[in-house]
C-alpha cells in the first residue's frame, strides 16, 4: 500500500509537471535553492564545532525550536501545504485509515522541504562528533525526531486549524481561543524584551532555552547537550519526550485522516437568509440609485461582501494578512530595541499587506467568474467592485491600527503623515493588486476545498506573480512613504506633505489600477477562466 | 440544402471555431447557422467538444480561430452588444454559491444592468415559475444539483436574452421540474427566441427540438432539420451511425452473480 501511494503521488505530480512544464522550471529551482543553502549549513556546523559545549547546545534549540514553530505557521498564513494526497479523495476508494496511513507518512516525509530539514539538521548533528559516539548517536537521533515533529505538525496544524474553520461556532470559539492566547504571550514577550536586545540576550533568552530544551521543540536538540555535560537520564529522557510526542501527533494525524474519510467536505451551514444581500432592503431611495455601472459595482461589492463575511477562504486570507504585520511588530520592534517610532510602521504595513493580499483575488472567485464574464464588458465595474468590498473592511481595519498605535505611544503630531501613509499605502497596492490579479492568476483554493492547501508546483506559478506583485508594490511604496519618514526623521511639517500625497497617490493609484486591470479583464475575459480553474 | 436560411435570419452563426489545449484539439474548425426561431439541440457523445464549443460560443473562452455571430453581431469583436442578446446556462462550472438562490438571480440581473425594481419583480416571477420559492432564502450551496441547474436556468433567464445558451439544461433534474422548464423554453420560442442546447438524453432532443447537429471529436457530423439529420430512422440509431458504436462490446463475464 505504500508503494501505491507513493506512486499515485508522484504520478500526479508528473503529469502536473506535464501539462504546465514551466512549474517543473521552479520545482528545480527550488530544489537548487535549497541545495545551494547546504554549504552555509556545513559552515554553521563547522563553527558550532568549535563552540564551547553550552553555547552550541543553546544556539542548536534555539534553531530548532524557531524552525519547529516555522513549520506550523508558515502553512497557516503564508504558503499553504501540498495537498496531493488529501485524505478525503481516498474516501470513494473505500481505503481505511489504518491502510492509507503508512503510505501518507511516507509521502509527507518525502517532500522537498521535509528532505531538506532532514539533511539540514542531520549536518547540524554532525557538530557534537567530537564528544564521542553516544553524543552524536543522541544527535542524530534528537535531529530526526525534530524534524518528524515539524513535518508531523504541520499536518495537524492544518488539519485542526481547517477543522477549526469549518464550522461558525467552532471559528468563533477558535477565534477568541487565539485572541486569549494572544493576549497571555504577548505581554511575557513585551516585559522579558522591553529593555532590549542585549538585556534580553543577557538574562532572559537563556532561561527561555533552557525551558524550550524541555519541550517538544527543543528537547531534541537539547538531548546531545545534556549528556554531553554528563546527564544521562537528562539525555534519554528528552529522547524518549520526543519519541512519545512523535507517537501521539502521529496517532492524532491519523485520527483526523479518519475522521476526513467519513466527513466530506460540506460547505452549507443550513443558512437561511430572507433578506436580499444584492439588491437591498425593500425601501430604496431613487436619488441614491448611480448610473448602470455604479449599479454593477455596486452588485459585485454585495456579493464581494458576503463572501468576505461567509466564506473561510478569505477569512484565512483576511486572518493572515492582519496577523503578520501584527507578529512582527510585537516581536521585531521590541526585539531589535528599535525607537518606538518604529511602531508607526506597523499600520502602514498593515495596509500594505492588506492591499499586496489581494493579488490573487479574482482566482478566488474559481470558476463562478463565467458569471461576470458572460453580462458583458463590464470589467471595470467589476474590478471596482472587488476593491471597494476591501476598502469597506481594509479601511476601519488600519483606521483602528493607526489610532491604537497613535494612542499607545502619544504621536499625535504624526496623525497627518500616518493618515497620508497608510491611505497611500493601501490605495498604492490595491491598485497594484487589482492588475496582478487580471494579468497573473494563479489557482487558489476552490470554493469547499481546504482553505490551507496549496497545489503541488503552485508554489512556483504563485511565485511568479508574489515576485511580480510584490515588485511593483516596492517600487511603488517610497512615493507615499518617503515624506512620511521625513517628517519624523526631519521635521514634522513633512507631515501634511505626506498627507496630500498618500491620499492623493493612494487614490490615484487605486482608481488607476482598477481602471486598467478592468480593461485587461474585459481583453482577457476569454482566457481568465482557464486560467484560475 | 433548400431551407437553410440565409445568415442573416441566423440567431447565432459559428465560424470555423477551432479550439486546441496543448496537443489534443478540442473543437476542429466547427460551422453551423442556427436559425431564428428554432429549438437547436446539439448533440454528441462524451468529449465531443460540445462544451468546449458553446464556451466558445457564449464569451467564455476565447477561439483560436473563428468567429461566432449573435443575431449580425460579432461576439468576440463587439461583446458589448453581442453578449446582452445571450442568455447562457454553462456546466459544470461553479456558482457564487455563498449567495442564496434569490440573491444570485438578482447579482445575475444587476450585471446585466437591469434597474433594481425589475430585477425584484422577475426574481419573484422565476422563483415561483421554476418552483424555488422555498429554495430563494436558501445558499445554493446547499441545493441539490437539479436546483443548482434550475437556479442557473433563472439567471440566465433573468435579461430576456433573445438567444439561449445551455450546456445540458435538464441533466439531475427531476421530471416534474423538468416539465416546468420545457414549458418556459417552449413558449420562449414560440414567442420568437431561440434556444441552443446540448444533451445527452436523444428522446428529450428528438421531443424538443426542430433542428439538430450531431458533433463528433471536435466535428460537426450531421446538421439542419430534426427530420433531415433523421433521415428516415430514429435519433439515437442515426447518432450511434454518426459516432460508431463501442468497438469492442466484450462481455463481462466475471460480474455475473452466478
Amino acid at each position: 500500500m505504500v508503494a501505491t501511494v507513493l506512486s499515485l503521488k508522484y504520478r500526479v505530480v508528473l503529469h502536473q509537471l506535464q501539462r504546465e512544464w514551466w512549474r517543473a522550471l521552479l520545482l528545480v529551482g527550488g530544489a537548487i535553492w535549497s541545495l545551494s543553502l547546504v554549504p552555509a549549513v556545513l559552515w554553521a556546523q563547522y563553527a558550532l564545532a568549535r563552540e564551547p559545549l553550552d553555547v552550541r547546545a543553546d544556539i542548536l534549540v534555539g534553531a530548532g525550536a524557531l524552525c519547529a514553530i516555522g513549520w506550523v505557521i508558515a502553512p497557516l498564513l503564508v504558503t499553504g501545504l501540498d495537498d496531493t494526497l488529501d485524505p478525503g479523495r481516498f474516501a470513494i476508494l473505500g481505503a481505511s485509515s489504518r491502510q492509507i496511513m503508512p503510505g501518507l507518512t511516507v509521502a509527507a516525509a518525502l517532500t522537498v522541504p521535509a528532505v531538506f530539514f532532514g539533511v539540514m539538521f542531520l549536518i547540524l548533528a554532525r557538530s557534537w562528533r567530537h564528544d564521542g559516539a553516544w553524543v552524536m548517536a543522541a544527535a542524530v537521533a534528537g535531529s530526526v525526531l525534530t524534524v518528524t515533529v515539524m513535518v508531523v505538525g504541520a499536518r495537524i496544524a492544518v488539519a485542526w486549524a481547517a477543522r477549526a474553520m469549518s464550522s461558525r461556532r467552532a471559528r468563533g470559539l477558535s477565534l477568541i481561543a487565539l485572541i486569549a492566547a494572544f493576549g497571555a504571550i504577548a505581554p511575557a514577550i513585551w516585559l522579558s524584551l522591553r529593555d532590549g536586545l542585549e538585556s534580553a540576550a543577557a538574562n532572559e533568552l537563556p532561561v527561555m532555552l533552557d525551558w524550550l530544551g524541555r519541550t517538544p521543540l527543543g528537547a531534541g536538540m537539547a538531548a546531545p547537550g545534556a549528556l554531553a555535560r554528563g546527564d544521562a537520564w537528562g539525555a534519554a529522557w528528552r529522547l524518549m519526550l520526543m519519541a512519545a510526542v512523535v507517537v501521539i501527533l502521529h496517532g492524532a494525524w491519523r485520527a483526523n485522516v479518519a475522521y476526513t474519510l467519513v466527513h466530506p467536505l460540506h460547505r452549507g451551514g443550513g443558512v437561511q437568509r430572507r433578506s436580499d444581500a444584492i439588491l437591498g432592503g425593500p425601501r430604496q431611495r431613487p436619488e441614491r440609485q448611480g448610473g448602470a455601472g455604479r449599479e454593477i459595482a455596486r452588485a459585485v461589492r454585495s456579493r464581494a461582501l458576503v463572501y468576505w463575511a461567509t466564506d473561510v477562504r478569505y477569512l484565512v486570507n483576511a486572518f493572515g494578512v492582519v496577523a503578520l504585520p501584527v507578529l512582527i511588530f510585537v516581536i521585531v520592534v521590541p526585539v531589535l530595541g528599535l525607537d518606538a517610532r518604529w511602531a508607526l510602521a506597523a499600520p502602514v504595513v498593515l495596509a500594505a499587506s492588506i492591499g499586496w493580499g489581494r493579488h490573487n483575488d479574482v482566482a478566488y472567485d474559481s470558476t463562478s467568474l463565467w458569471m461576470d464574464v458572460v453580462a458583458g464588458r463590464i470589467g471595470r465595474h467589476v474590478m471596482a467592485g472587488r476593491a471597494q468590498a476591501v476598502l469597506v473592511w481594509g479601511v476601519p481595519a488600519v483606521a483602528v491600527a493607526a489610532a491604537a498605535i497613535v494612542a499607545w505611544g502619544r504621536f499625535w503630531p504624526a496623525i497627518p503623515g500616518l493618515l497620508g501613509a497608510c491611505a497611500g499605502a493601501l490605495g498604492a497596492t490595491l491598485g497594484v493588486s487589482a492588475v496582478s490579479s487580471v494579468v497573473l492568476p494563479y489557482r487558489a483554493p476552490g470554493p469547499g476545498e481546504n482553505p490551507f492547501g496549496a497545489e503541488v508546483g503552485s508554489l512556483g506559478a504563485s511565485l511568479v506573480s508574489q515576485l511580480v506583485s510584490g515588485a511593483a508594490m516596492l517600487a511603488v511604496l517610497p512615493f507615499v512613504t518617503l515624506p512620511f519618514i521625513l517628517s519624523l526623521t526631519h521635521d514634522g511639517r513633512w507631515g501634511w506633505l505626506a498627507l496630500v500625497t498618500g491620499v492623493g497617490i493612494g487614490m490615484g493609484a487605486c482608481v488607476a489600477g482598477v481602471r486598467a486591470a478592468g480593461s485587461l479583464y474585459d481583453r482577457r475575459s476569454g482566457q481568465l477562466l482557464t486560467a484560475v480553474a | 440544402m433548400p431551407d437553410i436560411q440565409p445568415a442573416s435570419a441566423s440567431a447565432l452563426s459559428l465560424r470555423g471555431l477551432t479550439r486546441r489545449f496543448g496537443a489534443t484539439v478540442a473543437v476542429a474548425g466547427i460551422d453551423l447557422e442556427i436559425p431564428s426561431g428554432s429549438f437547436y439541440g446539439v448533440v454528441g457523445p462524451n468529449g465531443a467538444g460540445k462544451t468546449t464549443a458553446l464556451s466558445m460560443a457564449t464569451g467564455l473562452l476565447e477561439p483560436d480561430a473563428g468567429a461566432v455571430i449573435v443575431h449580425g453581431v460579432d461576439l468576440w469583436a463587439d461583446p458589448e452588444r453581442a453578449k446582452p442578446m445571450l442568455g447562457v446556462l454553462p456546466d459544470g462550472l461553479h456558482t457564487f454559491d455563498r449567495l442564496t438562490g434569490a440573491e444570485l438571480i438578482s447579482y445575475a440581473g444587476l450585471l446585466r444592468g437591469l434597474p433594481r425594481e425589475v430585477v425584484r419583480e422577475r426574481r419573484d416571477d422565476l422563483l415561483a415559475a421554476l418552483d424555488l420559492r422555498q429554495a430563494g432564502s436558501t445558499l445554493v450551496t446547499d441545493y441539490s444539483a437539479g436546483m443548482t441547474k434550475k437556479i442557473g436556468l433563472a439567471c440566465a433567464l433573468v435579461h430576456a436574452p433573445r438567444v439561449l445558451v445551455l450546456d445540458e439544461p435538464f441533466e439531475a433534474v427531476d421530471p416534474v421540474s423538468a416539465g416546468a422548464i420545457r414549458r418556459i423554453l417552449i413558449s420562449f420560442v414560440e414567442s420568437g427566441g431561440t434556444v441552443v442546447m446540448s444533451s445527452h438524453v436523444m428522446a428529450l432532443v428528438e421531443r424538443l427540438c426542430d433542428h439538430v447537429a450531431v458533433v463528433g471529436s471536435g466535428r460537426i457530423l450531421a446538421d439542419g432539420t430534426l427530420e433531415q439529420v433523421r433521415a428516415g430512422v430514429d435519433l439515437e440509431e442515426r447518432f450511434v451511425g454518426l459516432v460508431g458504436d463501442v468497438e469492442d462490446g466484450r462481455d463481462l463475464a466475471w460480474l455475473r452473480q452466478s
